[in-house]
C-alpha cells in the first residue's frame, strides 16, 4: 500500500515538535480570524504569508492550512452566539444555531457544530488522502490544451452557476486576467500594460488583492451596516457533548450525506458557502414531519450545514494540489504561497515533493483533531474576542493588513494598492460583481495564458487542439454547456411562456 | 447617488479600462508572431470580453433596472462612518512614507482610539504604542522581515 506508507510519512512529518507547535499556532489564529467578521481565512493566510518565508515549506503549508481549518471551525462561534456570520459559509448555521442559543442551549449548538465540522473534516481528509494521488497521476497526462480546458471549465462554472448577474461575473473575471497580465510577459519578456509607469512594472500582487478585497473591503461593509454586537455567553459542558453524540447517533445518515455534499461542492470551484446552504436544504426537505421544527433550533439544522462547510473547505484543497486550481479563495491564497516558496502546484507536486504534499495531508488529520479539542475547550475565550470595542479592533486590523501587504514584496505602493482594492471590494460587493473568480483569474492568469499560447503553438494556430479527445474534448463541451447555462435557461423560460 | 448611477459609473469605468487595455494590446500586436501568439494576444481577448460585457451590463441597467435602482447607494447615515475609516487609514499610509510604518501606526492607533473610540489617553497610548512595538520586535528582530521605514523611520526607532 503505497498510499498508507506515504501517509505514515506525512503523519511523521506533522508530529515533529516544531510542526506541531506551528499547527497549534495556526489553529488558534485561525479560530480568532474566523470569529472576527471582516477577517476570514483567505485574508488571514494572506497576511501570514510573509511570516512563512522564514520557515521550511512543509511548516509553512502546515501553518496556513491550520489557519484555514481554524477559520472553518471559528466561523460558527460568531454565528451561533451573536447571530453574525463570521464567514459566508456560516450563514446557514445561524438559521437553527442562533434560535438554539436563544433557548439557552448555546453550548449544545456550539458543540453540535464543532463535531459536525469534525465529521466533514474527516470525509474531506479521506478524499485528500486516497483520491488526490489518483487525480494527480491522471493529471500527469495533461498537456497545455487539457490544462486550458480545466481552467475554462473552472471559470465557466463561475459564470454559469455563480450568481445573479453572469455578465458581471464575466467582466470581473476578465479584469482579473488583465491585472495578472500587467508587467513583464512571461513568454516574450516584453513589458505589457505598464504605460511607461515603473509602479505598474511589478504588476499586481495577488496577496495584496486578497488583503484589500476581503480585509479592507469587509471592514467598510461592516462599518456601513453599523455592527451591533450583542450575544450569549456559553460554555461547552459535558452534558452538551453527550447530547451531541446522541444527536449524531440519531441522524447518522444526514451527517454523512451533508459531509459528502460538502466534499463534492468543495472540489468544484463553488466552495463552502453553497455547500452549507445545499446541505441545509436537503436536510430540511428530507425531514418529513419534523420540517416544522427547522429554523427554531433543530439539532439537524446545525449538523447539516456545518458538516458540509468543513467538508467543502477541506476538499477545496484537492484540485489545488492535484491540478493547480484552487477550489476556494483560501486555497487560492495557499497556492499563491506555494508559488512564492518555489513549488509548482499541480500533478508534479506528488512526484517531486512527496514530503511536502504528504506532510500537508498528514497534518490535516492531526490538525483537525487538535482543532476540535481547541474549540470545544476554549470556545468562550474565542467568543470574547468579539467583545473588543470596534474602535480598537478596526484600526488594529488596518495596521496589520498594511504590514501584510507591504511584506509580500517589500513595496510601499502595495499598501496603496491594498486601499484601492479595499474600495473596489466594497463597490463590487454592493454591485454584485463576484470577487472569487476575479481573484482566481489573478492567481491563475499566467498559467492560463501560457497554456493557451503553448496549445496554439503546438497546433500552429489551430483552435481544434482544445477539442482533442480524449480529455480536452469533454472538458471543452462541459465548459461550453455550463458557461452558457444562464442563456439556456433564459431561452427555456421564454419558450415555456410562449 | 442612486444605486443605478453607481452601477452605471462602475460599468463605465470598466468599459474604459477595457478600451485602454485593448489599445495597448493592439500596440503590442495581438496576432500571430514569429513564434506563436504575440504578447498582446491574450490581453486583447480579455479586453474584448470586458468591453462587450460592460456594454451589456450598461444596457441592462438602462433597460431593466433592478428593484433597488433608485435607492441610495451608500445609505446617508453610513457615509460618515465609512469616511471615518477611510480617511484616517489613508493619512496613516501617507505618514508611513515619512516616518515609517511603525511610527505611523503608533500615531494612527493612539489618535484613533482616543478621538474616534473616545477612550482615555492612558488606554489609547497603551494599546497604540505597545502593539506596534510588539510587532516591531517580532518582525524586525525575530523574523528579520523589514517594514517600510519611510524617510526618517530608522532614526525614530534606533534600537
Amino acid at each position: 500500500m503505497d498510499i498508507l506508507s506515504n501517509l505514515m510519512m506525512g503523519l511523521g512529518v506533522s508530529v515533529q515538535p516544531f510542526n506541531l507547535m506551528i499547527a497549534v499556532a495556526g489553529l488558534v489564529l485561525g479560530v480568532i480570524v474566523g470569529v472576527l467578521p471582516g477577517l476570514g481565512g483567505a485574508n488571514g493566510c494572506a497576511i501570514l504569508i510573509p511570516v512563512t518565508f522564514v520557515m521550511p515549506p512543509v511548516s509553512a503549508v502546515i501553518l496556513l492550512t491550520c489557519l484555514y481549518w481554524g477559520a472553518l471551525y471559528g466561523g460558527a462561534i460568531c454565528s451561533i452566539l451573536f447571530n453574525i456570520p463570521g464567514e459566508p459559509w456560516a450563514v446557514a448555521v445561524t438559521f437553527d444555531g442562533y434560535p438554539m442559543a436563544k433557548k439557552g442551549r448555546a453550548g449544545l449548538a456550539l458543540c453540535l457544530s464543532f463535531f459536525a465540522h469534525f465529521v466533514g473534516a474527516v470525509f474531506g481528509t479521506l478524499l485528500l488522502t486516497f483520491f488526490a494521488p489518483v487525480v494527480a497521476s491522471f493529471a500527469l497526462r495533461f498537456g497545455p490544451p487539457e490544462t486550458f480546458g480545466v481552467m475554462l471549465l473552472t471559470f465557466s462554472s463561475f459564470v454559469g452557476l455563480g450568481g445573479k448577474e453572469p455578465m458581471k461575473t464575466l467582466v470581473a473575471t476578465a479584469l482579473g486576467f488583465i491585472m495578472a497580465a500587467v508587467g513583464i510577459d512571461t513568454i516574450s519578456g516584453e513589458l505589457r500594460l505598464t504605460f511607461g509607469s515603473t509602479a505598474l512594472m511589478g504588476g499586481f500582487s495577488f496577496i495584496v488583492a486578497v488583503i484589500g478585497l476581503f480585509g479592507i473591503g469587509e471592514i467598510f461593509q461592516t462599518v456601513e451596516e453599523g455592527l451591533k454586537i450583542e450575544g450569549f455567553k456559553a460554555n461547552v459542558k459535558w452534558v452538551d457533548i453527550v447530547d451531541t453524540f446522541k444527536a449524531i447517533a440519531r441522524y447518522p445518515r444526514l451527517v454523512v450525506q451533508s459531509a459528502l455534499v460538502g466534499c463534492w461542492m468543495g472540489v468544484m470551484p463553488g466552495g463552502a458557502t453553497p455547500a452549507s446552504f445545499m446541505a441545509y436544504g436537503f436536510a430540511k426537505a428530507g425531514a418529513g414531519n419534523e420540517m416544522e421544527e427547522y429554523g427554531k433550533g433543530h439539532v439537524a439544522g446545525v449538523l447539516a450545514p456545518e458538516a458540509a462547510a468543513h467538508g467543502a473547505g477541506t476538499s477545496a484543497m484537492l484540485p489545488m494540489i492535484t491540478l493547480g486550481i484552487p477550489g476556494s479563495p483560501t486555497a487560492a491564497v495557499i497556492m499563491g504561497g506555494l508559488m512564492i516558496w518555489g513549488l509548482q502546484p499541480g500533478p508534479m507536486l506528488f512526484k517531486d515533493n512527496p514530503d511536502f504534499v504528504w506532510g500537508m495531508i498528514g497534518s490535516s488529520w492531526i490538525a483537525n483533531i487538535l482543532g476540535l479539542v481547541v474549540v470545544v475547550a476554549f470556545a468562550p475565550l474565542f467568543a470574547s474576542v468579539l467583545r473588543i470595542p470596534f474602535a480598537i479592533l478596526m484600526p488594529l486590523l488596518i495596521f496589520i493588513c498594511a504590514m501584510g501587504a507591504y511584506a509580500v514584496n517589500n513595496r510601499m505602493i502595495d499598501i496603496w494598492y491594498m486601499m484601492l482594492f479595499g474600495i473596489i471590494g466594497y463597490l463590487f460587493k454592493k454591485l454584485n460583481y463576484t470577487m472569487a473568480p476575479m481573484l482566481l483569474a489573478l492567481v491563475l492568469g499566467d498559467m492560463a495564458e501560457s497554456a493557451l499560447r503553448q496549445g496554439l503553438i503546438m497546433s500552429q494556430g489551430s483552435l481544434w487542439v482544445f477539442f482533442r479527445p480524449p480529455i480536452a474534448l469533454p472538458l471543452a463541451i462541459g465548459a461550453a454547456v455550463i458557461g452558457c447555462w444562464p442563456l439556456i435557461q433564459a431561452v427555456r423560460s421564454r419558450l415555456t411562456k410562449a | 447617488m442612486t444605486y443605478k448611477m453607481a452601477d452605471l459609473i462602475t460599468a463605465g469605468i470598466l468599459l474604459l479600462i477595457g478600451v485602454v487595455v485593448a489599445a495597448d494590446s493592439l500596440r503590442l500586436g495581438s496576432g500571430w508572431g514569429m513564434e506563436g501568439p504575440k504578447p498582446g494576444f491574450f490581453p486583447s481577448l480579455m479586453a474584448a470580453i470586458m468591453i462587450v460585457g460592460s456594454v451589456l451590463v450598461i444596457r441592462k441597467v438602462l433597460g431593466k433596472p433592478g428593484k433597488n435602482a433608485l435607492e441610495q447607494f451608500v445609505p446617508p447615515e453610513a457615509i460618515k462612518p465609512v469616511l471615518v475609516v477611510l480617511v484616517p487609514a489613508c493619512l496613516m499610509i501617507l505618514l508611513t512614507e515619512v516616518v515609517g510604518l511603525y511610527v505611523a501606526g503608533m500615531i494612527y492607533l493612539t489618535l484613533y482610539i482616543r478621538w474616534v473610540g473616545d477612550f482615555r489617553w492612558r488606554t489609547a497610548l497603551a494599546i497604540g504604542v505597545l502593539t506596534p512595538l510588539a510587532f516591531y520586535y517580532i518582525f524586525e528582530k525575530l523574523f528579520l522581515i523589514p517594514m517600510p521605514a519611510g524617510m526618517y523611520g530608522s532614526m525614530l526607532l534606533p534600537f
